[in-house]
C-alpha cells in the first residue's frame, strides 16, 4: 500500500493515540473520585481535582494540533471523520474530567456528615457499571468496532435507573437534616455518574459515524431522568 | 558527507571561479569571423560590380534601363530584360501563390493522413529539389511545344506566357512546402478554440488559421518571388532569347507581348552581356548586374511591405 | 414520555441520503451509457455510465492518464477532430444521440461550449473574441450587447469595458481564462465544459474561476474536469471519481469507479479505491 501522506497519517496517529490516553486517566479518574466519595477521603479527592489541570491541559494541546492538521491537510474521506470523532472525543473526555472533578468536590464538602450505606451501595454500583461502558466506548473507537459500539445504548440504561431512583433514596433521608444535606450532594454524584455514563454512548455515536460515515442518534433509549 | 561551514570567503571563492570563460571568448571570436568573412565576401563582390558599371552609367545615365538591346554596345539597353523579369514575377505571384497556398491548405488541412497524401506530400519535397533545368525542358516540351504551338495553334510558344508557367511549376514545390510548414506552425489551441465555439473548417481556416499563419506563408512567397526573379537555365531552354537584339513586331499590344511575342529576361540579358568579346561590355554587363539587383531589391520591398500592412491589420 | 426523547426530537438528525432535494430536482442532461473510446487500436476508457444533471457542477477526478479528458470531449464531440478516435457506446443529450448519423458537430459545439485548460483567447481584440461564436451563428444583430452580457457574466465586463479594442493577449492569464469563459457563453449554450479551467493559473485568480463557475450554474449546467480534488470539493455538486486499470502490455484504460454527490465522495465513499485515492493510500 502505497501512503503518499504519510507525514500527516502519522501526525494524525499521535492525536489518536493521545487522546486514548486521556481516555484511560479519565477512567482512573471516575475509580478515584468514587473513592474519594465511598472512603471519605477528602485528601484522594483533592488528589482527583488536581489531576483534572493535566487533562484540561492535554485537551488544548489536542484541540491545537487537531486545528493545524484540519487548516494544513484538508483531510477527506476517512481521515475527515477521524478528525471529526476526534474534536467530538476530546471534549467529551474533558467533560468526563470535569464530572469526576464534581464528584471530588462533593465527597470534599460532605466530609464528617453522616451516610447511608444503602445510597453509597448504589454509587459504588453505578460506578462499576459506568467504568466498564468508558472502556469498552474507547475500546470500539480503537477498534472501529460498531457492533461493540452499539452495545453501549443498553448498558446505559441500568445507570439510568439507578440514578432516578436515587430521588427516592434521598427523600427518604428526609427526617435527619444533617444526613438530608449529605443525601442530596450524593444525589449529585449519582447525576455525574450518569452524566458519564451519557458521555460513554456518545463516544459510542462518533464510533459507529467513523465506520460508516452515518451519523445515528443514540438518543432513542429511555430518557435517563434527568428531571431535576 | 561531511558538513562544511560556510564561510563567507568560500562563497565568493566558489563564485568567481571561472571554468569555460576562455572557451566561450575563442568560439565567440571564430563565429564572429565567419560572419565577417561571408559579409566580406559580399561586399567586395557588390562594389566589385558598382565600381565597373561606373562608366556607362556615368556616360549614357538611365539610358541604360531604357534602351532597346542592339548590337552596338553604346546603344544597347536592359527595357526588355526588365520588362520580362517584371512580368514573369507578376506570374509567378498570380499563379504560383495561389495555387501554392491553395494546395497546402489541402495537403494540411483537408487530406485524411492516408498513404496517398503521404506520398503527395513526400512527391512535393522531391520535386523542390529538382534541378531547375529540367523544369526548363518540361517547360519547353509542354507549354511552348504541346500547349502553345501545336493545341492554340501559335507560331511560336517562346512566349512569356510559356516562361511564366515554367518558372510558376518551378517554384510551386518551395510554395507548397513553405506554405505547409507555416500552417503546421498554427497551434492547436488556437484551432481548438475555434472548433469549441461552433465554427466550420474553413471558418476557423479563415478567421484564426490563415491570418495567423500569413506572415509566414507571405515571407515564404518572398523567397519564392526573389528565387523565380534569379533563375536563367529553364527560361534559356523555354524559350527567352539569347541575343544581342530582338524587336517585337510593329504596334505590338501589351497583351500579345506577353502571349505571343518574344521575350527574354534581366538575368539572360546579362548572360550574354558577359560573353561578348567587346570590351564595354565588361561595364554593361555589371551595369546589367546593378540593375538586376535594384529591381530584385524593389519587387521584394514591396512584397515585404504587403506582408508587413497584413500584419498590422491583424 | 422523558425529557431526553423530547430533545431527540427537537435535535432532527438527517436521513440518510442528505441532500435528496438536490438529486430529484435537477433534471438529467447527459446520458452516457457504456462508453468506450478508442485511439487506433488503444482503448482509452472503458464502459463509462453517467448523468450529468442540469444546474449542476459536476467534476470528474482522477489521477493522470484516466480518461477524465477524453470522457468530456466526447460530450460536445471535440474527439471528433482526431482522426484516429472511435467512439462507441451512447452519449444522449436532452433525450437526443448526440452521436446519431443527423447531427452536425458544429451545431453541437455552438449548444454545448468548451473551455481549455491553457486560456487560449483568439490573437484578436477583446470584442472580437466574444463576438465570433454568435457571429458566425448568424447572431449578428445584437452583437454589442451579447458581448456585454457575456464579459458581464464572467465577470471580465468592468475591468475591460473601456478597452474592448484592445488586444485580448494583452490580459493577465486569470483575465484570458474569464474572457474564454466569456467566449463559450456568448453562443448561449446551456452547457459548458471545462477542462482543468484553473490548472495554469496563480492560486488568486484560480479561486475567482471557482467563484465564477458557481454563479454560472444558475444559467448553465457545468462539467469540470480537475485533478485538483479540493477544488472539486468546493465547487462541485456531484464527483466522478475515475481510476486507471492496467492491462497487458502496460496499456492504461480509464474507467468511472464511484460517482456520486461529492459530500458523500469525500467524506465517506462506498468503494474503498476512491476512499484510497482521497485519503493518498494508493494502492
Amino acid at each position: 500500500m502505497n501512503d503518499r501522506r504519510t507525514h500527516f497519517h502519522r501526525e494524525l496517529a499521535a492525536l489518536e493515540a493521545d487522546l486514548v490516553g486521556v481516555a484511560g486517566r479519565a477512567e482512573g479518574m471516575i475509580a478515584e473520585a468514587i473513592r474519594a466519595v465511598v472512603e471519605d477521603a477528602p485528601d484522594v479527592a483533592d488528589a482527583v481535582i488536581a489531576s483534572d489541570a493535566e487533562i484540561d491541559r492535554i485537551y488544548l494541546d489536542i484541540h491545537d494540533r487537531w486545528l493545524e492538521l484540519m487548516a494544513r491537510q484538508q483531510p477527506m474521506g476517512s481521515d475527515l471523520r477521524l478528525m471529526s470523532a476526534i474534536l467530538v472525543l476530546n471534549a467529551t473526555l474533558e467533560r468526563m474530567g470535569d464530572q469526576c472533578v464534581n464528584i471530588s468536590k462533593m465527597a470534599t464538602v460532605v466530609h464528617g456528615l453522616p451516610r447511608s450505606e444503602q445510597i453509597l451501595e448504589e454509587l459504588q454500583e453505578m460506578a462499576d457499571l459506568v467504568r466498564p461502558m468508558v472502556r469498552r466506548a474507547v475500546a470500539a473507537f480503537i477498534r472501529r468496532d460498531v457492533a461493540a459500539a452499539l452495545t453501549l445504548p443498553e448498558m446505559d440504561e441500568p445507570v439510568d435507573r439507578l440514578n432516578r431512583q436515587m430521588y427516592q433514596r434521598v427523600v427518604a433521608c428526609g427526617p435527619r437534616k444533617e444526613q438530608l444535606e449529605w443525601a442530596t450532594r450524593m444525589m449529585m454524584v449519582a447525576r455525574a455518574l450518569e452524566r458519564i455514563g451519557d458521555q460513554a454512548v456518545d463516544v459510542a455515536e462518533q464510533v459507529v459515524f467513523l465506520a460508516t460515515g452515518e451519523f445515528r442518534e443514540f438518543g432513542d433509549t429511555a430518557g435517563s431522568g434527568d428531571r431535576t | 558527507m561531511a558538513t562544511r561551514t560556510v564561510t563567507a570567503e568560500l562563497v565568493r571563492r566558489s563564485l568567481t571561479r571561472r571554468r569555460v570563460g576562455a572557451v566561450d571568448t575563442v568560439v565567440a571570436s571564430l563565429l564572429l569571423v565567419a560572419l565577417l568573412a561571408s559579409l566580406a565576401v559580399l561586399v567586395t563582390l557588390l562594389v566589385d560590380v558598382v565600381a565597373k558599371s561606373v562608366p556607362v552609367f556615368a556616360e549614357r545615365g538611365f539610358d541604360v534601363v531604357t534602351a532597346r538591346l542592339s548590337p552596338r554596345p553604346e546603344a544597347t539597353g536592359l527595357i526588355q530584360g526588365v520588362f520580362g523579369s517584371v512580368v514573369l514575377s507578376l506570374f509567378v505571384i498570380v499563379a504560383a501563390f495561389p495555387l501554392g497556398v491553395a494546395a497546402a491548405v489541402y495537403l494540411e488541412e483537408y487530406a485524411r493522413d492516408t498513404r496517398l497524401t503521404r506520398f503527395l506530400v513526400s512527391n512535393v519535397r522531391n520535386l523542390a529539389g529538382v534541378p531547375s533545368i529540367v523544369y526548363g525542358l518540361l517547360g519547353l516540351g509542354l507549354f511552348v511545344k504541346l500547349i502553345l504551338e501545336q493545341l492554340l495553334g501559335q507560331d511560336s510558344g517562346r512566349t512569356l506566357v510559356a516562361g511564366g508557367l515554367t518558372l510558376t511549376v518551378l517554384v510551386l514545390p518551395i510554395m507548397v512546402i513553405t506554405s505547409q510548414e507555416a500552417l503546421r506552425a498554427v497551434p492547436l489551441e488556437l484551432r481548438e478554440a475555434s472548433y469549441g465555439v461552433g465554427a466550420t473548417r474553413w471558418e476557423t481556416l479563415r478567421h484564426h488559421v490563415l491570418p495567423t499563419a500569413a506572415p509566414a506563408i507571405l515571407t515564404g512567397a518572398v523567397l519564392t518571388i526573389a528565387r523565380a526573379f534569379g533563375e536563367s537555365a529553364p527560361l534559356l531552354l523555354a524559350g527567352a532569347v539569347l541575343s544581342n537584339f530582338f524587336a517585337p513586331a510593329e504596334g505590338a499590344s501589351l497583351l500579345s507581348l506577353v502571349t505571343s511575342e518574344k521575350y527574354t529576361a534581366l538575368p539572360i540579358v546579362i548572360f550574354n552581356w558577359s560573353r561578348q568579346p567587346q570590351e564595354e561590355f565588361v561595364a554593361l554587363t555589371a551595369a546589367g548586374i546593378v540593375v538586376l539587383l535594384v529591381v530584385l531589391l524593389a519587387v521584394n520591398g514591396a512584397a515585404i511591405v504587403t506582408r508587413d500592412r497584413f500584419e498590422r491589420r491583424r | 414520555m422523558s425529557q431526553i426523547a423530547s430533545t431527540a426530537e427537537l435535535r432532527p438528525v438527517p436521513p440518510v441520503g442528505v441532500s435528496d432535494e438536490l438529486s430529484s430536482e435537477h433534471p438529467v442532461v447527459f446520458e452516457v451509457r457504456d462508453l468506450d473510446v478508442f485511439y487506433g487500436d488503444f482503448q482509452a476508457v472503458r464502459g463509462i455510465d453517467l448523468d450529468i444533471r442540469q444546474h449542476e457542477i459536476t467534476a470528474l477526478i482522477g489521477p493522470s492518464g484516466c480518461g477524465k479528458s477524453t470522457v468530456i470531449r466526447c460530450l460536445n464531440r471535440m474527439n471528433d477532430l482526431i482522426e484516429t478516435a472511435r467512439v462507441e457506446g451512447t452519449v444522449t443529450y436532452h433525450g437526443v444521440d448526440l452521436y446519431g448519423p443527423d447531427v452536425d458537430p458544429v451545431e453541437v459545439r455552438r449548444r454545448i461550449g468548451m473551455v481549455f485548460q491553457k486560456p487560449n483567447p483568439f490573437p484578436k481584440s477583446i470584442y472580437e473574441n466574444v463576438a465570433f461564436g454568435p457571429r458566425i451563428a448568424g447572431l449578428t444583430a445584437d452583437l454589442d450587447d451579447i458581448v456585454e452580457e457575456s464579459l458581464r457574466k464572467a465577470a471580465l465586463w468592468d475591468e475591460v469595458k473601456d478597452k474592448l479594442d484592445e488586444p485580448a493577449l494583452a490580459l493577465s492569464g486569470g483575465q484570458q481564462q474569464r474572457l474564454c469563459i466569456a467566449r463559450a457563453i456568448a453562443t448561449s449554450p446551456d452547457v459548458v465544459l471545462m477542462d482543468e479551467p484553473a490548472s495554469a493559473l496563480d492560486p488568486i485568480a484560480t479561486l475567482r474561476i471557482e467563484e465564477l463557475m458557481i454563479e454560472l450554474k444558475e444559467d448553465y449546467t457545468i462539467i469540470v474536469v480537475t485533478h485538483n480534488m479540493q477544488q472539486a470539493a468546493r465547487v462541485s455538486d456531484r464527483t466522478a471519481f475515475f481510476s486507471v486499470e492496467v492491462g497487458e502490455g502496460g496499456r492504461r484504460t480509464g474507467r468511472l469507479v464511484e460517482f456520486d454527490l461529492t459530500e458523500r465522495i469525500f467524506t465517506s465513499p462506498s468503494e474503498k479505491e476512491t476512499e484510497d485515492y482521497i485519503t493518498g493510500r494508493f494502492g
